[in-house]
């Protein structure tokens, strides 16, 4: 077990290093540099002067020792300067970053209410109409692409009905830290996640029901039943106690999957958050925050699926991989 | 000139363990065997399951490597070959498998089966490819016209009749019956078994049959080697190991025979409690300190035991 | 001669248990009426799309006509104009046959390169697998969607092909787990040995007696992966970053919808377009689920 643990945590070692060399590589490959900010104000600066202040900042230095500096200021979180905005990146990231987080969160909340009752139903009544329905819901919710449905929400749910906000994370005229304003978050979240969360579903639910069903059947269930205890007691003592631990392994990759999300999301419903700096950074050619936020999702995502895979070999072993 | 000789053979395989999954120890499935087929004859290997035998023939006709060791077919030595030279020489060396089911690939028909070997090794056109296969299939007892059927439309005895069919159309000297009627029933495990028999008559070939079964090896087998634990206990003809067993373990091999005749049963009860006790008090004489069996000793000219 | 009748029973009653593949198809379909409609309907919309599309000439599609501008659904434009003018109808058409058509040729790239490699970690295991298992699990952790993006905006003379590249470059590693881990199975049965005993190459028996026996599970993973590719293409291009301009993709349409006003009150422009991804999408699914169940005889209906 332990070993496992230890032995997959060492894969994301080699994965952070490479990941990090790839957006180097990349950061390479984009146009501007660290003095391009600077010099937005003052265009006329002679060139001269740009290249000694270039070779000062070792921006001509072979592309190993450059590598060896920047993953080491990125380690003690110097992230680098903006090159439209000329200010620090983590003042960019500041506010976006705890908004991403609630929003991540809420849609994590949302896609367990929504898919462990109903993985749980079908789990519990296969083959019924309302298991079909539920298998339909969750195929259906796995084919439709994050940003088509979203729009749809957001036509409906905020443009025609005007249930919800169309933008924003917070009505503007609330008082930071007042009742008002947490709702009004509150009520810029609900349609985002909610949006994301009817999405992100399928695997739970369908984990869910498949495991539900195989435990029915297992012997410790029929002894159970055997021996009389209550149907009630068989399920919530025997059947969901195994069934449901697993599915908290799913926390990872489905973190990895709204982050993803998130670029979209965010984007729809014009909600302040990572994705949309990093739609926004793209588009204002501002590749310092680009980089930054790729190499922080790309930590991320390889966190979330380390965190998922050693839940998962603690809780189910079938699928622990060597 | 040897038909076939294994030298000192010895598959290894490893066994990782630890933090860095390093070699930390071997399981040795076939250690250090020497044996010799003679043409014409049935060579059968017996032993429980996981004892080396399968391995042994696998290695043999190249599915498996041998981690030391010589295997000579008529004087070549086939484990120094390159393996396009290999194939070309392992042509005359052929395998009938275990299980018939799994055997034969689903989704060919039985004429894409058979003439498998064919499209590897001989240009034919597809007109004399479709006599040939008729042709051999007609020898094996199945209808020549069944060849566009698929392997799911014959029963367990005619699939193993297929694959039989489809080692025998190269022309091979040697095959390696591995199992070949374990996952058949009963009542036709007879049939299929004389039907080898007959094809052995007749294309003059050299068996080496694997098998647990010592009835069955009894009814094919000229001559036997039974092996344990990756090593050949004991080598000889038909008669010397069924009527002279000297090593425990054929002897325990042998007295778990059920007896048939209900008369000869509580005697046949007493040898099996005399030759457990043999296995326990004598146990020194047969293994080694470290539970090793012994090199083979010969007693006669064609019989040879593991003593020290 | 009791064993040969015993046997005929047998092949009778085999004969009788697996019929073959298309028919077990068909017959799946008929019993799930929303895989049959879908399938129905699906090939009509494709059908009608690239035929349509061959009287269409993009440039003549895409040309601005600034005194069209925002007309409503009638009987000249009848799903009326954005805002440069253009008819969104034939827009439409347009997007969806260069959506289809980049779908299937990233499902085609992404299948070849996955079958590919997962055909060879599993035949071979060892440390083929390994390498081609480690490289799969670094490209699945990757943010794959902000590379391309960063990559679109990035390369020089970006065009349809280069997108093609980079969405295949991330895209094949679901496809190669699946088959490595069918192929894995796959080489255990006898006939692979049996294959080897007969003198066959390797790459014969992977390409002839390994990769059929895995066609369905592949077939059916491919269509849904065609989904899958559209809407990420679809996605990218909503955003900005995937077909470039000269190619009009259904995409392109629903990113109009990034201005508030036509989102709000010119529905027509974006609506139908992502409509018909919804549609495309179902269509797809059903179909593909209704062949899962065809390829395994557990999940069969009928």
């Amino acid at each position: 077990m332990l070993k496992f643990i230890i032995r997959r945590s060492l894969i994301a070692i080699p994965q952070l290093f490479l990941l990090s060399v790839l957006i180097f590589l990349l950061a390479q490959a984009m146009p501007g540099d660290a003095l391009s900010g600077k010099f937005i104000n003052s265009p006329n600066l002679d060139p001269a002067y740009q290249s000694e202040l270039r070779d000062k900042l070792g921006l001509n230095d072979p592309w190993h020792e450059q590598y060896v500096r920047w993953i080491g200021n990125l380690v003690q979180g110097e992230l680098g300067m903006s090159y439209v905005h000329n200010v620090k990146v983590e003042t960019m990231l500041e506010s976006r970053i705890a908004n991403t987080f609630w929003l991540g969160l809420a849609t994590l909340i949302l896609t367990y209410l929504i898919a462990v009752p109903l993985g749980v139903i079908a789990g519990r009544l296969p083959d019924t109409n309302m298991d079909k329905f539920i298998v339909t819901y969750s195929y259906v919710s796995f084919s439709i692409p994050i940003f088509v449905f979203a729009l749809i929400m957001l036509y409906i749910f905020g443009f025609t009905l005007d249930w919800f906000p169309t933008g924003g994370s917070v009505d503007v005229r609330t008082e930071p830290g007042s009742w008002d304003w947490y709702v009004s978050k509150l009520h810029h979240l609900l349609l985002p996640a909610l949006s994301s969360a009817l999405l992100a579903t399928t695997s739970t639910i369908q984990y869910l029901r498949n495991e539900i069903i195989d435990t029915k059947l297992k012997d410790f269930v029929k002894t159970a039943r055997a021996k009389g205890t209550p149907e009630r007691k068989v399920y919530t003592r025997h059947i969901f106690r195994n069934s449901l631990l697993p599915v908290a392994a799913f926390l990872g990759y489905d973190i990895v999957y709204i982050l993803s999300g998130s670029i979209f999301i965010e984007q729809i419903f014009s909600y302040p958050g990572l994705g949309q700096l990093f739609v926004d950074s793209i588009q204002q050619r501002d590749f310092a925050v680009v980089n930054v936020l790729v190499m922080l999702f790309g930590v991320l995502s390889i966190l979330g699926t380390l965190l998922s895979d050693i839940i998962l070999s603690i809780v189910d072993p079938r699928i622990r991989i060597d | 000139m040897t038909f076939l000789k294994v030298e000192n053979l010895k598959v290894y395989y490893p066994v990782r363990g630890g933090f860095f999954r390093r070699v930390i120890d071997h399981v040795k499935a076939v250690d250090d065997i020497t044996f010799e087929l003679k043409e014409g004859e049935t060579y059968g290997l017996v032993g429980e399951s996981g004892c080396g035998k399968t391995t042994t023939g696998r290695t043999i006709i190249g599915l498996n490597r041998p981690t030391a060791g010589k295997i000579f077919f008529n004087d070549i030595e086939l484990t120094k070959l390159k393996r396009r030279d290999f194939y070309q020489y392992r042509k005359d060396i052929q395998m009938i498998f275990q299980d018939p089911y799994s055997s034969l690939n689903p989704r060919k028909r039985v004429l894409d089966i058979i003439a498998e070997p064919i499209r590897n090794f001989e240009k034919l056109s597809p007109n004399e490819e479709k006599t040939k296969v008729m042709d051999v299939l007609e020898k094996v007892g199945l209808s020549p016209e069944s060849i566009y059927k698929y392997p799911h439309e014959f029963s367990g005895g005619q699939r193993q009749r297929i694959g039989i069919a489809r080692a025998l159309t190269l022309n091979p000297k040697l095959i390696i019956a591995d199992e070949p009627v374990s996952a058949l029933d009963v009542s036709v495990q007879a049939q299929v078994l004389n039907f080898m028999k007959d094809i052995q008559k007749e294309f003059n070939l050299t068996y080496l049959f694997i098998s647990h079964d010592l009835g069955i090896i009894r009814h094919m087998c000229d001559r036997i080697g039974i092996m344990y634990r990756g090593r050949l206990v004991e080598e000889g003809t038909k008669d010397e190991i069924f009527e002279y067993p000297q090593h425990i373990y054929t002897k325990r091999l042998l007295s778990s025979i059920p007896q048939m005749n209900p008369e000869e049963r509580i005697q046949h009860t007493a040898f099996r409690r005399k030759v457990n006790e043999e296995f326990k008090n004598n146990y020194d004489k047969y293994f080694d300190a470290e539970g090793k069996i012994f090199d083979l000793k010969p007693i006669s000219e064609t019989h040879s035991v593991a003593l020290p | 001669m009791a064993t040969p009748v015993v046997n005929n029973t047998n092949t009778d009653l085999e004969k009788v248990k697996s019929p073959s593949g298309f028919k077990i198809i068909v017959r799946e379909f008929l019993k799930d009426k929303v895989a049959l409609i879908s399938l129905i309907l699906f090939v009509g919309i494709v059908l009608y799309v690239y035929i349509y599309s061959l009287g269409l000439d993009t440039r003549e599609v895409t040309r601005v006509d600034i005194f069209n501008q925002f007309r409503e659904p009638g009987a000249e434009h009848w799903l009326g104009t954005d805002y440069g003018g253009r008819d969104v109808f034939n827009q439409l058409i347009l997007g969806a046959r260069n959506s289809l058509t980049i779908g299937i040729a990233i499902t085609l790239i992404t299948s070849i390169i996955g079958i590919a490699l997962g055909l060879l970690a599993g035949y071979y295991g060892g440390w083929v697998d390994n390498v081609i298992m480690r490289t799969v699990d670094f490209v699945l952790v990757l943010p794959a969607l902000m590379i391309i993006i960063v990559y679109v905006s990035i390369v020089p003379e970006f065009n349809v092909l280069k997108f093609i590249f980079i969405m295949s470059l991330f895209y094949w590693t679901s496809k190669c787990r699946l088959v490595r881990s069918k192929a894995l199975a796959e080489r255990e049965l006898e006939y692979v040995a049996a294959s080897k005993t007969l003198g066959t190459p390797d790459w014969k028996i992977m390409l002839f007696n390994v990769l059929p026996n895995l066609s369905s599970i592949i077939i059916v993973n491919m269509t849904l992966n065609l989904a899958g590719n559209i809407g990420i293409e679809t996605s990218l291009t909503y955003l900005g970053f995937g077909l470039p301009e000269n190619v009009p993709s259904l995409g392109t349409l629903i990113s109009y919808s990034r201005n508030p006003e036509v989102m709000e009150n010119k529905p027509w422009v974006w609506l139908p377009a992502a409509i018909l991804i919804l549609v495309l999408m179902l269509c797809i699914n059903f179909i593909g689920n209704a062949l899962k169940r065809a390829a395994d005889a557990r999940q069969r209906l009928g």
